[in-house]
């Protein structure tokens, strides 16, 4: 008689166990029991997502690859974007290998992803003279698609979105080319309000080529205070398609070892800040002076360190309407630096209380990106580290014997000891910081199952099932990243906004956003890619806990102008466009 | 009796031999006076003077354990990075004029500790291995509890994988088997309690409780003692982990040596 046959019961049985080896399995990917609430609250679906790449390191062919290889453990980037317009954040991530092909995964809105980045012309991101380091995605010509900008050491490029899931390379063309620059990071804000997104790249070697140096001096000069590094770029966007170099006019030459960048209107004056975060030195705080330059105020906004600067994301984790500061350095038993937990005092100066707050100690730190996981109002932090995981021996005792050589040219590469397959800062747990109120963090990242100890480098946040529970992508140092996907049960009420300017800076980079849920008001803003080795969604995202309902809405756009929002609807994603009266509904269909 | 004391006492028996006791005591006298300014200034917050008058006195007494503490816990209140240097230089000089004063080169060390706080990691490591250097030193010239205890307990400062805590294991021993042979001194206590933290360190937290518990039988009121046996296993690792932490001040103040009377 067949299945026809089959009395019911025997046919649930059979469902339910089905569904149960479904579930322990992680996939199909949309299949994932809600937890219990001292459950774990993150999956990694990275695998039946269907992102199979695996970054490696660039290895070198010089006089110096011996010695390079264990300083150039870099380049495992992720930049997240709706390129296609479809309401589903896609994914680009980035390799390092001279073969290697750089990944755009289109998001299928259901938990899997298409990787399209040969068919989109974006994928050749590596050849015998650039490795990938990082990526961006911005609208450089205000068009409203969004263009791929991939840093590189060597010459960067950028991609032209031409819609239809493909791009363009228009790297010469934009002026971007003209240099040879070692770039780790990208973003990208209006700093001069002329309307066009710029672009400010941070530069970690001095400009020469890695693969073929002309000299041996090309390493740090100092563990504290070097000064031999590729410092800042920053080039302006002159609203026909193409870039100016304006750092020297702007007030941001540097010749540090930089890392990070993080952009945010610290002083609420209605344009963007600058942090830069230096390796072997002291990361600067710069202040946009609204005329087209900044000003350093390093030494009066926090003090000059001599710490090893990672990572800059700004977000207000104390609830008091001011953006502070996330900075990781380097923390382990045998340095012990700390990172910065600068909280804004609101008068251009920052007070340090990572060592109060529980934050101080995240190993050998990379990404550090506030989100609210919980949607419980708090922005909390997750923080991934771990430099090199090799080998038994570990690799501090040469480092040591090179510390205290004397009279030590540090700059030169050849005085600096092989790496081999010793391990240096390695095997270290990734923090997952639970925000209790603003004074204190703590960490819940094993509970979580967010503790791995793969050597991690850039945290992307984002919403990729469009559920308001915020997924967190993290890419791995020369392995697998990973996809976590965020299954909270806490019915925490949130709310997203999707904001689009009026006219110019159409991704409205720099927009401020208030909101007022059950009497306490939170600030976010529209960030350009904030955060070590990691854009995250441009969507503002608010947790707002058990409120039942937002009173209110205040926005401030780049444009000066200021609107405001009452009874905003709750658990949902809204577009915010400039000068409508209403929000509009956020749609999202997916496109093949 | 303190060692550098039983030293002068020695110098002058040696000196009175060959007649030149007067000249002698007018030496002493110079020096102390030198010192007793020295103080009053710093006592009136009045540095430069301060400054002026220690270095003048261990000019005239380079291997003074007491002028040389002085001096440096006046350096350590003002805490600046010049002064640091100043002090620095200053028995840099003291020992290259007076190679074998042995207390001179404990004062050179411990102004590198004093120094450690206000710099960063790396100069960190760098200052703290220096004055490693100099504790040798003073502890091959002249072997005494304090050299020993004070090698043996810079050792900890280091992480295992450095291979130093085996060495500071046997300057501890050794120090306790110095004070063993003497009159018992409350300050004993400190190369017991850093013996336990050197097994700590190894990762045998049962042998660095068996010492501390040894300990308490001889020194029965020791908080520190009692802290340390109190605490579990994640309380002692927390505890210890912040002790040793590198930007935390060392006491370098070694008054207690010679204010603890019989």
């Amino acid at each position: 008689m067949g299945v026809i046959g089959l009395e019911w019961r025997t046919l649930a049985r059979l469902l339910g166990l089905w569904l149960m080896a479904v579930c322990l399995a992680g996939g199909p990917a949309g299949a994932i029991a809600e937890p219990a609430a001292d459950g774990v609250w993150f999956h990694d679906v990275v695998t039946p997502a269907g992102i199979t790449h695996k970054h490696t390191n660039r290895s070198f062919n010089n006089a110096y690859a011996h010695i390079m290889e264990g300083y150039t453990a870099l380049g495992a980037a992720v930049a997240v974007a709706d390129y296609n317009g479809d309401g589903f954040e896609d994914i680009f991530a980035t390799d390092s290998k001279e073969d290697g092909k750089n990944w755009l995964y289109r998001n299928n809105g259901d938990w899997t992803f298409t990787e399209v980045g040969e068919a989109a012309g974006v994928a050749g991101g590596n050849d015998a003279t650039n490795a990938s380091a990082n990526a961006l995605w911005f609208d450089y010509n205000n068009d409203r698609q969004l263009d791929l900008f991939v840093a590189r050491f060597g010459h960067n490029q950028l991609f032209e979105n031409l819609g239809h899931g493909t791009f363009k390379d228009v790297s010469e063309k934009a002026g971007l080319t003209q240099q040879y620059l070692n770039s780790i990071v990208a973003i990208a804000f209006d700093y001069d309000a002329d309307g066009d997104l710029d672009l400010v790249l941070g530069n970690y070697f001095q400009p020469v080529s890695l693969f073929d140096p002309p000299t041996p001096h090309f390493f740090p000069e100092s563990f504290e205070t070097a000064n031999n590094g590729g410092g800042v770029t920053l080039y302006r966007n002159n609203g026909d398609k193409t870039f100016t170099d304006v750092t020297d006019a702007a007030g941001l030459r540097l010749s540090g070892w930089t890392l990070d960048l993080g952009h945010a209107d610290v002083d609420h004056d209605g344009d963007d800040d600058l942090f830069v975060a230096a390796d072997f030195g002291t990361d600067r705080m710069f202040v946009n002076n609204g005329d087209g330059t900044f000003t350093d105020i390093t030494e009066q906004a926090m003090g000059i360190d001599t710490k090893k600067g990672m990572n800059a994301d700004w977000g207000d984790m104390n609830n008091d309407g001011l953006f502070d500061l996330f900075v990781t350095n380097i923390t382990d038993e045998y340095m012990r630096e700390g990172n910065f937990l600068w909280q804004n005092n609101g008068d251009l100066t920052f007070s340090d209380i990572a060592r109060e707050t529980g934050t101080y100690d995240t190993g050998w730190g990379w990404a550090g990106k506030f989100f609210d996981y919980d949607n419980d109002g708090w922005q909390d932090l997750f923080v991934v580290n771990g430099w090199v995981s090799a080998g038994k021996e570990n690799y501090v005792v040469d480092v040591f014997k090179l510390i205290v050589t004397p009279n030590v040219d540090l700059s030169d590469a050849r005085n600096w000891p092989p790496m081999g397959n010793k391990t240096l800062s390695g095997y270290q747990e990734n923090c997952l910081f639970h925000n209790e109120g603003g004074m204190l963090f703590k960490n819940e990242a094993a509970r979580h199952g967010v503790n791995s100890k793969i050597d991690g480098r850039g945290v992307a946040v984002a919403d990729f099932d469009n559920d308001g529970r915020l997924d967190l992508y993290v890419s791995n140092a020369n392995t697998k990243p990973f996809l976590y996907r965020n299954v909270q049960p806490t019915g925490h009420h949130w709310v997203q906004f999707q904001v689009q300017a009026a006219r110019a800076n159409t991704l409205a980079i720099g927009t401020r956003l208030w909101l007022t849920a059950g009497g306490h008001t939170q600030v976010g803003f529209v960030n350009g890619g904030n955060g070590f080795a990691s854009q995250s969604t441009r969507r503002v995202h608010f947790g707002v806990g058990r409120a039942p309902r937002i009173e209110r809405l205040e926005v401030a756009w780049p444009s000066g102008t200021k609107q405001t929002y009452t009874d905003v609807p709750l658990d949902r994603i809204h577009t915010l466009i400039e000068g409508q009266a209403q929000l509009q509904p956020f749609q999202a269909s997916v496109k093949k | 009796m303190t060692q550098a004391m039983r030293q002068m006492v020695s110098a002058m028996v040696m000196m009175g031999a060959i007649g030149l006791v007067s000249v002698m005591g007018v030496w002493a006298s110079a020096g102390d006076a030198l010192y007793q300014a020295a103080q009053e200034a710093a006592k009136a917050e009045q540095y430069e003077v301060a400054l002026e008058k220690f270095e003048a006195a261990l000019t005239v007494d380079p291997n003074h354990l007491v002028y040389g503490n002085a001096y440096r816990q006046t350096v350590v209140k003002i805490n600046d990075s010049k002064t640091y240097d100043r002090c620095i230089a200053f028995f840099k000089q003291l020992v290259t004029d007076h190679p074998k004063a042995a207390n001179a080169w404990m004062n050179y060390g411990y102004a590198y500790v004093d120094k450690i706080p206000i710099e960063g990691a790396i100069t960190q490591v760098l200052l703290a291995n220096t004055a490693l250097g100099h504790f040798s030193t003073a502890v091959e010239l002249e072997e005494t509890w304090l050299s020993r205890y004070t090698r043996g307990n810079s050792y900890l400062y280091w992480p295992a994988i450095f291979g130093r805590t085996p060495q500071a294991i046997a300057d501890l021993e050794r120090a306790i088997k110095m004070a063993q042979e003497t009159t018992q001194r409350s300050y004993h206590v400190r190369a017991y309690i850093a013996l336990g933290e050197a097994y700590w360190r190894l990762s045998n937290p049962d042998k660095a409780h068996s010492i501390w518990r040894e300990a308490l039988q001889l020194f029965p009121d020791n908080e520190a003692l009692k802290t340390r046996l109190e605490l579990d296993a994640k309380g002692l690792n927390d505890f210890l982990t912040a002790h040793f932490e590198p930007s935390r001040r060392v006491d370098t103040n070694v008054s207690i040596i010679w204010e603890e009377k019989d």
